[in-house]
């Protein structure tokens, strides 16, 4: 699924990023690559969500959430 | 070595809002701004220190999350580090959110210069009850020094120069990340190609693998023919296996890393709340605003008082001179009245940016992006292009270089065009005046309002623009949001400190020389001293533009004067109501009764008032805005076609707000 499904609190993988070049090698540099854990903090109805990743916080816009593709993990 | 005394030179490189400027005004004792949101240093910095005798330059670069060359901060900081003899970087890591940030650090590595890391934040770390492995983890970095600081207790700092003074000829050793096979292989390729077309190169390695990356600049220094070796771009591949490595990095090094403080998260379901987020925002703004204008008032008596004095006893020790009327006239009358009915405004100006210092030191900025996401989306801008908007309210021109921090030229220009709509605190003393004169008690009220109505504009004006320029989708927002932290009382102190100084320079250059010009104006006529004022090139001049200005409900020449002047800055549209009129105390009570006595003499009322105020909040800020901008966008054409467009917003909505407002009123 989409990141932008991800439910607030749930644990999820990163499966696959999906976006224009320049977006996707940001992401990259961020470490949101294939494989990376992500928790979803933060959601707002218009698809805008927060994400813990890598020890950091980050704000994406939903245009980029719904590049990123997901899939859910159990509570590490 | 011959130059064994001669000055090393030292890069700060990291992540943003690592605390690399921290550092760098620890260093160095420059009072560059810091805060808590990613992007405040967009330019490289350079400055000066010392060790054991060892002159060092000291050079501070914006921060970046990878050496590749996407944004304006990452061609700089590249840029700095190929073209300038840097013997050291520094690379400054974040301990607290180490996995993200040596990601950086793996790519420097790779540059085969001597890199120290300086693993900042160690007392969050230790709050947090993590650990780290500081034996282990230089190990597995290439034994490169590691020195923990905090910056903000400027602890470690002697430590990390000892280090460059006795390590600055040595770079990593080895290599540290190893990539698949394949990828070596091809690796290895490249590295032979390079070296038959160009020889032996210091850091061959690194050219290879960026060439596997595409990367355009390294392909621009050393065209090189790679068909048959480099077939895709092996972009992914190469960031994917770093972040592995660097995963065993944390595994190995990082203890105790879940242990995390939640405080954070917490507060962030309240401030981030999807429903509450821009009522809270919005509220949080109103008390910035209270405060500027209760704290700030209750101060400003002091001020008044010493104002009264000083002006009282300068004239008498002027006429005990026998100074000639003239010079007297434009010593009371104009600059006193003009730069020190100015400084009387100070308190609010103070109490403004102390609030703006917690708001962007707490970590609150960055949210603020997030929370507006969706209504800056609606007019074609993501969420970031809300924080250069944020500091608008302090000052057009710092804000107008904080756009460089987003990603398109049509991002920035549009957040260019809207910025000066966010009321800057120029426009303060205008609001507390003209509020307080007109309107009493709901004198608070009134200046809240026009703070929105200059955020609604901004937000209206990219909407149209948004509209008309096709609807093409925005920038998506992309942005880290820092650990909330108790704003820190040195870089509170630096920053409010700045903006007063700033202040006091205005009231002491520009509104000095603009009230100096403005007497000269109101004095002299055609035919040289004038007796009467109506006879002055000032009231020539004000008389062109009354016509236009009457339907605004500003149509006197004194108004058209005032707001000419208010150009230099914006203040100097209060100070020019001083000198115009010869009110030696403005923003007093006697002042104002005596202001409001004489406009209401042409029937200036509460109405012609909250046109003026609309009039100040929209038009052109001030020469150093429009400097700023023609500087930003490198367009004077651009720049020219913004002023004019300022000028008819401004005069559009005066207009109606004077004619509907008469019409109830």
């Amino acid at each position: 699924m989409k990141l932008n499904e991800g439910e607030i609190g749930r644990n999820y993988v990163v499966t696959g990023v999906l976006a224009k070049q320049q977006v996707a090698r940001r992401l990259e540099a961020l470490g949101v690559n294939e494989r990376t854990p992500v928790i979803v903090l933060n959601k707002k109805g218009s698809g805008s969500l927060i994400i813990k990743v890598r020890g950091t916080r980050l704000a994406l816009g939903r245009q980029i959430a719904e590049g990123i593709t997901i899939e859910e993990v159990a509570r590490r | 070595m011959s130059r064994a005394d001669g000055p090393i030179t030292v890069a700060f490189v990291g992540n943003p809002n690592c605390g690399k400027t921290t550092l760098f005004n620890a260093f160095t004792g420059a009072k560059l701004k810091v805060a808590n949101w990613p992007g405040v240093t967009v330019e490289r910095v350079e400055g000066e220190t010392s060790y054991e005798g060892r002159p060092i330059r000291v050079i501070d670069t914006p921060g970046v999350y990878s050496l590749t060359s996407y944004t304006i901060e990452e061609i700089v900081t590249r840029k700095c580090l190929e073209e300038e003899n840097i013997d050291v970087i520094i690379n400054v890591v974040d301990a607290s959110s180490m996995e993200r940030n040596l990601y950086l650090t793996m790519q420097l590595l790779e540059l085969k210069k001597p890199v120290i890391l300086a693993l900042n934040m160690m007392d969050i770390v230790e709050e947090r009850g993590m650990e780290i492995d500081l034996h282990r983890l230089p190990e597995m970095l290439g034994h490169i020094p590691v020195v923990p600081v905090s910056a903000r207790k400027r602890s470690g700092l002697d430590v990390l120069m000892h280090a460059v003074v006795h390590h600055y000829e040595e770079g990593p050793q080895g290599i540290v990340v190893r990539y698949a096979p394949q990828l070596e292989t091809k690796i290895s390729q490249v590295e032979a190609a390079l070296r038959n077309k160009y020889g032996d190169m210091d850091n061959l390695r690194w050219h290879a693998i960026k060439m596997l990356e595409y990367d355009e600049e390294v392909y621009r220094d050393h065209p090189l023919n790679l068909r048959g070796i480099v077939d895709y771009s092996y972009e992914k591949d190469i960031i994917n296996e770093k972040y592995d490595y660097i995963e065993e990095v944390v595994a190995e090094c990082l203890f105790n890393k879940e242990k995390k403080a939640a405080m954070t998260d917490r507060i962030d379901e309240l401030l981030t709340h999807p429903v509450w987020g821009i009522p809270i925002f919005l509220g949080i703004m109103a008390l910035v605003f209270f405060l500027t204008f209760t704290v700030g008032d209750f101060l400003k008596g002091y001020f008044e008082t010493g104002l009264e004095y000083f002006s009282q006893g300068f004239l008498a020790g002027l006429q005990a001179m026998g100074t000639s009327q003239w010079l007297i006239s434009l010593l009371v009358d104009g600059i006193v009245a003009g730069v020190g009915g100015i400084l009387t405004f100070l308190p609010n100006i103070f109490i403004l940016f102390l609030a703006l210092a917690f708001l962007e030191d707490s970590g609150y900025m960055a949210r603020v992006a997030y929370v507006m996401n969706e209504t800056m989306s609606r007019v074609g801008l993501s969420g970031k292009a809300f924080l250069p908007m944020l500091l608008g309210f302090g000052c057009t021109v710092p804000a107008v270089m904080a756009t460089r921090a987003l990603a398109t030229e049509r991002d920035r220009r549009r957040t260019i065009l809207i910025t000066p709509f966010m009321s800057c605190s120029a426009r303060l003393p205008v609001y507390v005046l003209f509020a307080q004169m007109f309107f009493g008690e709901r004198a608070l009220l009134v200046a809240y309002s026009l703070y929105l109505i200059g955020l609604v504009a901004a937000i209206s004006i990219a909407y149209v623009v948004h509209k008309t320029g096709g609807n093409e989708e925005e920038d998506g927002l992309l942005i880290e949001l820092p650990e909330y932290k108790t704003p820190n009382g040195r870089t509170v102190a630096i920053y409010v400190w700045e903006k007063v100084q700033d202040y006091l320079t205005k009231a002491g250059t520009t509104i000095f020389v603009a009230s100096i010009v403005l007497w000269f104006v109101l004095n002299m006529g055609p035919g040289g001293i004038v007796e009467e004022v109506s006879g002055s090139f000032a009231a020539m001049i004000g008389r062109l533009l009354v016509p236009i200005l009457r339907p605004a409900g500003l149509g006197s020449w004194q108004i058209a004067v005032a707001l000419i002047s208010g150009l230099s800055a914006k203040e100097v549209v209060v100070s020019s109501f001083s000198v115009l009129y010869g009110i030696s105390n403005i923003n007093s009570a006697a002042g104002m009764g005596e202001l409001s006595q004489i406009l209401a003499q042409n029937s200036f009322g509460p109405v012609n008032a909250y046109a003026l105020m609309i009039f100040c909040l929209m038009y052109t800020p001030c020469v150093a805005a429009i400097g700023a901008i023609k500087r930003e966008t490198k367009s004077v054409s651009w720049t020219a076609g913004m002023v004019v467009f300022q000028l008819v917003v401004a005069w559009v909505m005066s207009v109606i707000v004077f004619q509907v407002g008469s019409m109830i009123f």
